[in-house]
């Protein structure tokens, strides 16, 4: 998943990028609003973090802008001012929740989890679609029950896939939203992490959770549990 | 332009120009035309005159006897002359007074008719002339045509004309004078007590004035009412502000000097543990300190109106986004077109706040109830908001508790904190007061009355 975090104050944002990129996403950073509006409207992005006092250009215009040129991720707010108007301001501009200043990291991962999850239509922080579980706090992902040992990024392309379960997602998508932009580029990597993916969820060839769609991408296709 | 008064003397002077000039130009012109009507009905007679005195001598010729009637015609230079010419323009006779002076032939008129005209003079100096030219019968029967004509210098009338005009334009000049004067010591009456207005705005921006002093004309009453109210709120803003920092400043000081006193044994385990409490208390003070309410009920009638029902679909609307995974059922009850008068903050903050608490503990429903609290001779309506949920509610001990506290706030109820201190100081800034009952849902539920505002408390 690829994060946008957009905040001034250079020690706030530089711990939360930390702390976000720890917590296994790969995150944009920009320190006014104006950078800020560039990222957000032409980087692939799964959920920007936009605090509202902004210089050159308010928090509250990017999301306007943001909303208005039609991009839908979610958008979390950060916000000194911890007044209702304030609050209802944001909201009403288009952005998803809140959280006021200062806060604990801890509240900052949770609010950005349940925006992701609730972004792919899913309710709680445990996806389940059929006998695949994957629990976003804990990062693990179960098949009948039996924890499988995956690596962090084997763990981001499966939770990726999986959060948006029934959608086609390209090679280029994965490649851009997963990694760092430093990381070397090169999509036959995926091929090879989605081919291990399987190896590892379904070692018999039973359950089939990851789709090949030929020149378009993957597609995790195994139904949600409507128990969530 | 900028001034009232000179906009208003401009625009008189000019109304005042226009009106005495028509007024003049008229005047001029029927004090001419009568004057010319007059002298011509003179010539006339001086005419008639002349016509009578001619008597024919022995050849048959007309001839003028030599000392005529009239004593003007006989002073040389008198500005009245006659001459007889025959029909060829030969002169036939000449008044004495035309001595020495050459009047113009002119035209010669058609037989039998009077023919008025303006000559002039060698010397330039203007006349009026009548001329007449009459078929005389002679005693042969035989008839001679003639050519009587008078003239008189129109220096006189002129000078008459242009003594009237003097007068007129002094008179005028004089009236209109007085009229600009007194208008403009009227209208320095008039606009007083604006003046007053402006001077007792200055001494009390100096501080040596408290409020307007209220002796103005019935125009200006309400304008220096409403400039009273707005005095009166704007320092009672002002102190307000003033306390909150004054009171935000010394409670910080407190955990900044545990935190002080917590650096020198950093060493300790639960360093960490303790140094987040201070910031955790630092965060709330400001927070508590921050939303205080914006406005008073003096302010209730300077503000515009809150539009009750956008405020609160707004409310509701980000609330499903923050609760998405909860997903309440809110159950909006709201007076159509309802308006609240105050500050739009302070009313996101009553409704924001209760709504918040009531999402956090609810099962599933959420209602908020607001209508119109009317009292009598009230001139802005009070309400009373009413947010309940099905959650497990707030024993009465708890809730007296929970009303009593202030600041004070217990950690293990983090979904009644801050915020309901909040709502109890904005209730109590507009002159009400908050409530907690258990609600016909199952849970709690708070009820914030504002009361109206009276006439009384406007005056």
């Amino acid at each position: 998943m690829r994060l946008l975090v957009i905040e001034d104050d250079s020690t706030l944002r530089e711990s939360l990028v930390r702390k976000l990129t720890e917590g296994g996403f790969a995150v944009e950073q920009a320190a006014d609003g104006k950078e800020g509006l560039y990222f957000a409207s032409e980087y692939p992005i799964d959920l920007a973090i936009i605090d509202l006092g902004l210089p050159e250009l308010s928090g509250l215009e990017i999301i306007k802008q943001v909303r208005a040129d039609g991009h839908t991720y979610p958008i979390l707010i950060l916000t000194a001012r911890d007044r209702w108007e304030d609050k209802v301001d944001g909201l009403s501009a288009g952005a998803d929740d809140y959280v006021v200043k200062p806060f604990h990291f801890e509240e900052v991962g949770a609010r950005v989890n349940a925006l992701l999850r609730r972004s792919g239509g899913w309710a709680s922080s445990v996806l389940h679609a059929g006998p695949v579980t994957l629990d976003m706090s804990r990062q693990e992902v179960l098949v009948n029950k039996a924890v499988i040992d995956l690596t962090s990024f084997e763990y981001k392309i499966m939770e990726y896939l999986m959060v948006r379960a029934g959608q086609v997602i390209s090679k280029t998508e994965l490649t851009d939203r997963l990694y760092d932009q430093d990381f070397e580029r090169d999509s036959n990597v995926i091929e090879v992490f989605i081919g291990r993916l399987r190896k590892k969820l379904d070692p018999e060839n039973s359950i089939k959770p990851i789709e090949t769609l030929r020149g378009r991408g993957y597609r995790f296709a195994l139904e949600r549990n409507q128990v969530d | 332009m900028k001034s009232l008064s000179s906009r208003l003397l401009i625009s008189v002077s000019v109304l005042l120009l226009f009106f005495f000039g028509a007024t003049i130009a008229v005047l001029d012109r029927a004090f001419t035309e009568a004057g010319e009507q007059a002298r011509q009905d003179i010539l006339d007679g001086h005419l008639v005159g002349l016509l009578a005195a001619a008597e024919p001598d022995d050849t048959g010729q007309l001839v003028m006897p030599a000392r005529l009637r009239e004593p003007r015609l006989e002073r040389i230079g008198s500005g009245l002359y006659a001459e007889l010419r025959d029909f060829d323009g030969g002169v036939l006779w000449r008044s004495r007074s035309a001595l020495g002076l050459e009047v113009p032939v002119g035209i010669v008129p058609e037989l039998g008719n009077h023919l008025f005209g303006r000559e002039e003079l060698d010397d330039g100096t203007p006349l009026l002339t009548l001329s007449l030219a009459v078929d005389w019968e002679l005693d042969n029967g035989d008839s001679q045509l003639y050519v009587f004509k008078v003239a008189e210098s129109l220096d006189g009338f002129n000078a008459q004309v242009s003594g009237f005009r003097r007068q007129l334009f002094g008179w005028f000049a004089a009236v209109a004078f007085t009229m600009v004067l007194a208008f403009s010591m009227l209208l320095r009456g008039l606009l007083k007590p604006l003046r007053q207005i402006e001077t007792e705005i200055t001494e009390i921006e100096e501080g040596d004035r408290v409020s307007l002093s209220g002796r103005f004309p019935t125009e200006l009453t309400g304008v220096a009412r409403n400039m009273n109210l707005l005095i009166d709120s704007e320092r009672a803003r002002s102190d307000r502000y003033r306390y909150t920092l004054d009171n935000l400043a010394h409670s910080l000081k407190t955990p900044l000097a545990a935190m002080r006193a917590l650096l020198n044994d950093r060493q300790e385990e639960s360093f960490g543990d303790r140094f987040n409490e201070q910031i955790d208390r630092m965060d709330e003070i400001v927070r508590y300190q921050l939303r205080k309410p914006a406005a008073s009920v003096a302010d209730n009638l300077v503000l515009a109106p809150v539009h009750v029902e956008k405020e609160v679909a707004r409310l509701v609307d980000g609330l499903r986004k923050v609760y998405h995974d909860k997903h309440p059922e809110f159950d909006v009850r709201v007076e159509k077109g309802l308006q609240f008068r105050g500050d739009t903050g302070d009313f996101l903050e009553l409704a924001g706040n209760l709504l918040d608490n009531a999402c956090k503990w609810c099962e599933r429903k959420v209602r908020i109830s607001i209508v119109p609290s009317v009292g009598a001779r009230a001139i802005a309506s009070g309400m009373v908001l009413t947010v309940s949920d099905d959650g497990p509610g707030i024993p009465s001990d708890a809730a007296d508790a929970l009303l009593q506290r202030g600041m004070r706030l217990d950690e293990s109820t983090p979904g009644h904190g801050i915020g309901l201190a909040v709502v109890k100081d904005i209730a109590h800034s507009y002159g009400g007061r908050l409530s907690i009952q258990t609600s016909d849902l199952g849970g709690a539920e708070f009820m914030v009355s504002i009361p109206p505002v009276s006439t009384a408390k406007a005056d």
